[in-house]
C-alpha cells in the first residue's frame, strides 16, 4: 500500500492555483506524474499523492517543477474563480473511481495523439531535408553539364576555326602556284630579262617556285623477298585462348586422355577375340558400317563389346543409342543418350555437336515413349546449344503443338 | 568541381548513324574528311566519305565493291597521292584512288582467308624507306607488299610445314628508323606476338599473354622501338618496353586490366606518344598516359640489361554506346580529334581536350 501524503500545501489566485507537495526520499527521476483536467497523481513510491480538483484547470497550460525534494504544481483554472477546498469533498468512491479512469484515458489520449503528432512532424521533417539535398545536387550537376556544354562549344569553335584556316592556306598556296606559273611563262617570253614582273615576285614566291618543283625523293628499291617460317604455341581447340575458360578445357583434355586409355583388358572372354576385335575403335567402325547397312542387332552388339573394353567413350553410347532408337528400345536408348551426356561434360564448344545429337536422341525417344514434355525438354537444350539447326527447330514446335493439343499426335 | 575537369575530356562532337556494319575508319590526312569501310546487308563492300562540317559531317562519296571491307590504311601513301589500301572478306588486298575508285591501283590475292588487320609505313612524309603495306590474315601467314611490285609478298611470315595455323589478329609496322630497318609485330588468337625484323628477316621475339591478342600499336613506327601496347581479351592489355631486349626474358612489361570486356583497339596520339587511348567490348573508351621510370634499364643477377616498365595511369574514361568501339583513329592534323566507330552502326567524331596540358 502506497503511503498518501497528505501534508501539502496550496495558495490560489484568480486564474492559478499553486500546490506545493513535499517529496520525502523519493528523487526527481524516480517521480511519475498524471494530470488530468480534473485529477492529479503523483507517484514516488512508496509515496502516492492524489487530488481530485474541485474545479477543472487547463492541463496544457500547467506545469510541474520537480525538486529540492518537493513538487511546485502550476495551474491554470478553467474558469477565474476562487475555490473554496482544492479537492472536491464528500464525494463517493465509484465517483472518485470514474474521475481516476477518466483521467488516465484521457491521459493516454494526449499520449497517442502527442506521438502521432510528433511523427508527422518528423516526416515533414524529413521530406524536406530530402528535397533540399535533392535540389542542391541537382544544381551541382547542372553547373557540371554547363561546364561540359562550355568546353563542347569551346572545342567545336576550335575545330571551325581551325579548318577555316586549312582552307585559306590552301587557296593561298593555289594562288601563289597561279602566280608561279604566270611568272615562269612570263620569263619564257622575256628572254632578255627586262623586269617587268610583278612585285609579289620578291616575297617567298621565289623561294616556294624552287622547292615546288617535284621532289624526286629517290625511294629505296622493293626489298629481296624473304620468307620466315614461323611456330604457333600449340593449343587444341580452334577458338582463341581466354584465360577463364582454360581450366574447363584442360579439364575435358584430361578426361578424353583418360578415356582413351581405359582398356579393360582382363575379361575371358576377351580370349577367343582376334587382336583387331580388341580395339574399341575398330569395334566402333564395325559398328557404325552395320548401323549404315541397317544390321541394328549386330551394330549393337558390336558396341556392346567395344564398351566393356572401354567404358569412357562417350561415342559409343551415343551410337548405341541411334541403333537402340531404330529397334525401337525406347528405354535403352534413353538410358545410353543419358550416359553419354554424362561423359561429355565439362560443356565446351568441341563437344557440342555430340551433345546436340545425345539431346536430340533421347529427345526423340521420350517422345515416342509420348514423354512429350522431357522431349521437349531436350529439343530445347539441343537448340540451345545450336540456335541454327532448323530441323530442331521445326521438331521442338510440332511437339510443343502436341503438348497443347493443337494438333493430333501422330 | 574545378579539379576534375583539369583533366581531358572526351567529348562526343558529331554522332552519325549509318545503314551499314562499319568495321574501319581512318582520316585522310592534312584534311577534314574520314573513310569509313564496312558491308552492306546484302554482302557487299562499301567505302564512304565524309567531311567534317560545322557540327555534322557530309557524305562526300560512297564507293561499293564486290567483296566487304575489312580494314585500311593511309599509313604507306605519299601526302600528294593520299591512296587507301584495303584488305576485304575474300583476302584480296587492294590500293584505291578515291578520286577514281572503279579501278584499283594496285591489286592482288594476298591471302586465302579474310584479312584481318592491314598497316601501311614508309609514307605520308614520315620516316624513310620504300613504302610498304603489312596485312595479316585468318590463314596465319603476315605479308609485306610493296605497291611497286605486282602479285609477290616482300616478306612472308607462314607457319612452318605441318604446323596448324591459327588466325592472325592484328598486325603493326614499327622500328622504321631509318631506310633499311623495319620491324612488323603480328599478334595471333592463342595469343601469340611475335616481332618479325625485316632487314634480317627473321624472327627477333615471341611472347605468348594467355589471351587472345586483339591489337597491337607501336607508339611511334618511325623512331627506334620505344614501346608496344598489346591489347587482348578478357579485358587486359601490355605495355612493353622495347628499349631494352633481355635475352631469356625479352622486353619487360606492365599489364592493365580495363573495360571489363575484350578491349579491342589500342591508338596512340600521334602528338604526343605516352597518350593512348583503349576502345573496349562495353563500348567505353580509356584515355590513358604512360609514366616511364626512373631508370629504364637495370642489370639483372648475371649482369645482363634487362628493361624496367613503367606505369600507367588513367587519365579519362567514357561509355558512348553499348556494342564494341571496333576502330579508333586519331588526327594527324588537329591535336585531341579522333573518330571512332563501334558495331552499332554509328561513327562517332569526338574532340578530347587540355591534350596540351597532360
Amino acid at each position: 500500500m502506497p503511503l498518501l501524503i497528505k501534508d501539502y500545501t496550496w495558495t490560489q489566485t484568480e486564474s492559478m492555483i499553486y500546490i506545493t507537495v513535499p517529496l520525502k526520499e523519493a528523487r526527481a527521476g524516480k517521480v511519475d506524474i498524471l494530470s488530468a483536467d480534473e485529477y492529479l497523481k503523483v507517484s514516488a513510491p512508496p509515496f502516492l499523492f492524489e487530488a481530485f480538483l474541485s474545479a477543472p484547470v487547463d492541463d496544457s497550460k500547467s506545469a510541474a517543477k520537480i525538486g529540492d525534494g518537493e513538487i511546485v504544481f502550476t495551474l491554470h483554472k478553467r474558469e477565474g474563480a476562487i475555490w473554496e477546498h482544492l479537492v472536491l469533498q464528500n464525494v463517493e468512491k465509484e465517483n472518485l473511481q470514474n474521475i481516476r479512469q477518466n483521467a488516465i484515458l484521457k491521459a493516454q489520449e494526449n499520449a497517442l495523439k502527442e506521438a502521432e503528432a510528433k511523427a508527422a512532424k518528423k516526416k515533414a521533417n524529413e521530406k524536406y531535408a530530402l528535397e533540399t539535398i535533392m535540389k542542391i545536387e541537382e544544381d551541382q550537376r547542372k553547373k557540371i553539364e554547363e561546364i561540359k556544354e562550355v568546353e563542347r562549344r569551346r572545342a567545336a569553335e576550335e575545330l571551325e576555326r581551325w579548318k577555316e584556316k586549312q582552307r585559306i592556306e590552301a587557296e593561298h598556296k593555289v594562288a601563289q602556284q597561279k602566280l608561279e606559273r604566270q611568272k615562269l611563262e612570263a620569263e619564257k617570253r622575256n628572254t632578255n630579262g627586262v623586269k617587268d614582273l610583278p612585285k609579289s615576285d620578291t616575297q617567298t614566291g621565289t623561294k616556294t617556285a624552287q622547292s615546288k618543283k617535284p621532289l624526286v625523293v629517290s625511294l629505296p628499291p622493293p626489298r629481296s623477298a624473304g620468307t620466315i617460317q614461323i611456330n604457333f604455341t600449340p593449343r587444341v581447340f580452334p577458338t582463341a585462348l581466354r584465360e577463364s575458360l582454360v581450366p574447363e578445357e584442360e579439364e575435358w583434355l584430361k578426361k578424353q586422355a583418360d578415356a582413351g586409355k581405359a582398356l579393360n583388358n582382363d575379361l575371358s572372354e576377351l580370349k577367343d577375340l582376334t587382336e583387331e576385335e580388341k580395339n574399341p575403335e575398330w569395334l566402333k567402325e564395325k559398328g557404325n558400317k552395320l548401323f549404315a547397312s541397317q544390321n541394328y542387332l549386330a551394330a549393337v552388339n558390336a558396341y556392346n563389346l567395344a564398351i566393356k573394353l572401354n567404358s569412357k567413350l562417350p561415342s559409343l553410347f551415343l551410337n548405341r543409342a541411334a541403333c537402340h532408337l531404330k529397334l525401337r528400345n525406347l528405354h535403352k536408348a534413353i538410358e545410353d543418350s543419358s550416359r553419354a551426356l554424362e561423359l561429355l561434360t565439362p560443356p565446351v564448344p568441341d563437344n557440342s555437336e555430340s551433345r546436340v545429337k545425345a539431346h536430340i536422341r533421347r529427345g526423340t525417344a521420350f517422345c515416342e515413349l509420348e514423354l512429350y514434355v522431357e522431349g521437349l525438354q531436350d529439343y530445347d537444350a539441343a537448340l540451345k546449344i545450336n540456335p541454327h539447326n532448323k530441323t530442331v527447330a521445326a521438331d521442338a514446335e510440332k511437339i510443343r503443338q502436341v503438348i497443347q493439343g493443337t494438333v493430333p499426335s501422330s | 568541381m574545378s579539379v576534375s575537369l583539369d583533366k581531358p575530356q572526351i567529348i562526343s562532337h558529331i554522332q552519325k548513324s549509318l545503314n551499314y556494319t562499319v568495321f574501319d575508319t581512318k582520316w585522310i590526312p592534312c584534311s577534314a574528311k574520314f573513310v569509313c569501310m564496312g558491308n552492306f546487308a546484302r554482302g557487299t563492300g562499301v567505302i564512304q566519305v565524309y567531311e567534317v562540317q560545322q557540327g555534322e559531317v557530309l557524305l562526300i562519296k560512297e564507293i561499293e565493291k564486290s567483296k566487304p571491307i575489312k580494314c585500311g590504311t593511309f599509313g604507306f601513301t605519299s601526302l600528294q597521292q593520299r591512296y587507301l589500301a584495303t584488305g576485304d572478306f575474300g583476302g584480296g588486298l587492294n590500293v584505291w584512288n578515291l578520286e577514281t575508285p572503279d579501278v584499283p591501283v594496285y591489286s592482288v590475292n594476298a591471302h586465302k582467308e579474310i584479312i584481318n588487320a592491314i598497316d601501311g609505313v614508309g609514307g605520308l612524309g614520315i620516316g624513310d624507306g620504300a613504302p610498304e603495306i603489312v596485312t595479316g590474315s585468318r590463314d596465319g601467314t603476315v605479308k609485306v607488299w610493296d605497291p611497286r611490285q605486282k602479285e609477290s609478298p616482300v616478306a612472308n611470315m607462314e607457319p612452318a610445314e605441318g604446323e596448324a595455323k591459327r588466325d592472325c589478329w592484328t598486325v603493326a609496322f614499327g622500328h622504321a628508323f631509318n631506310e633499311q630497318d623495319r620491324c612488323v609485330c603480328a599478334g595471333y588468337d592463342n595469343g601469340d606476338i611475335k616481332l618479325f625484323d625485316l632487314r634480317n628477316m627473321s624472327l627477333r621475339w615471341e611472347t605468348n599473354i594467355k589471351n587472345g591478342v586483339c591489337c597491337v600499336e607501336f607508339d611511334r613506327k618511325d623512331i627506334s622501338m620505344n614501346k608496344l601496347v598489346a591489347t587482348s581479351l578478357e579485358g587486359k592489355f601490355h605495355v612493353f618496353d622495347m628499349r631494352t631486349q633481355h635475352p631469356s626474358k625479352g622486353f619487360a612489361s606492365v599489364s592493365e586490366k580495363a573495360h571489363k570486356s575484350t578491349v579491342w583497339q589500342v591508338r596512340h596520339l600521334p602528338q604526343n606518344r605516352d597518350i593512348f587511348i583503349t576502345a573496349g567490348g562495353s563500348g567505353s573508351l580509356n584515355l590513358w598516359k604512360y609514366e616511364y621510370p626512373v631508370q629504364r634499364s637495370k642489370k639483372d643477377a648475371d649482369n645482363i640489361d634487362m628493361g624496367v616498365a613503367g606505369l600507367v595511369g588513367l587519365l579519362q574514361n567514357v561509355t558512348l554506346s553499348t556494342q564494341p568501339i571496333s576502330s579508333l583513329d586519331w588526327s594527324p592534323d588537329k591535336q585531341g580529334l579522333c573518330v571512332c566507330s563501334a558495331f552499332d552502326q554509328t561513327v562517332r567524331v569526338l574532340i578530347v581536350t587540355k591534350l596540351n596540358r597532360v
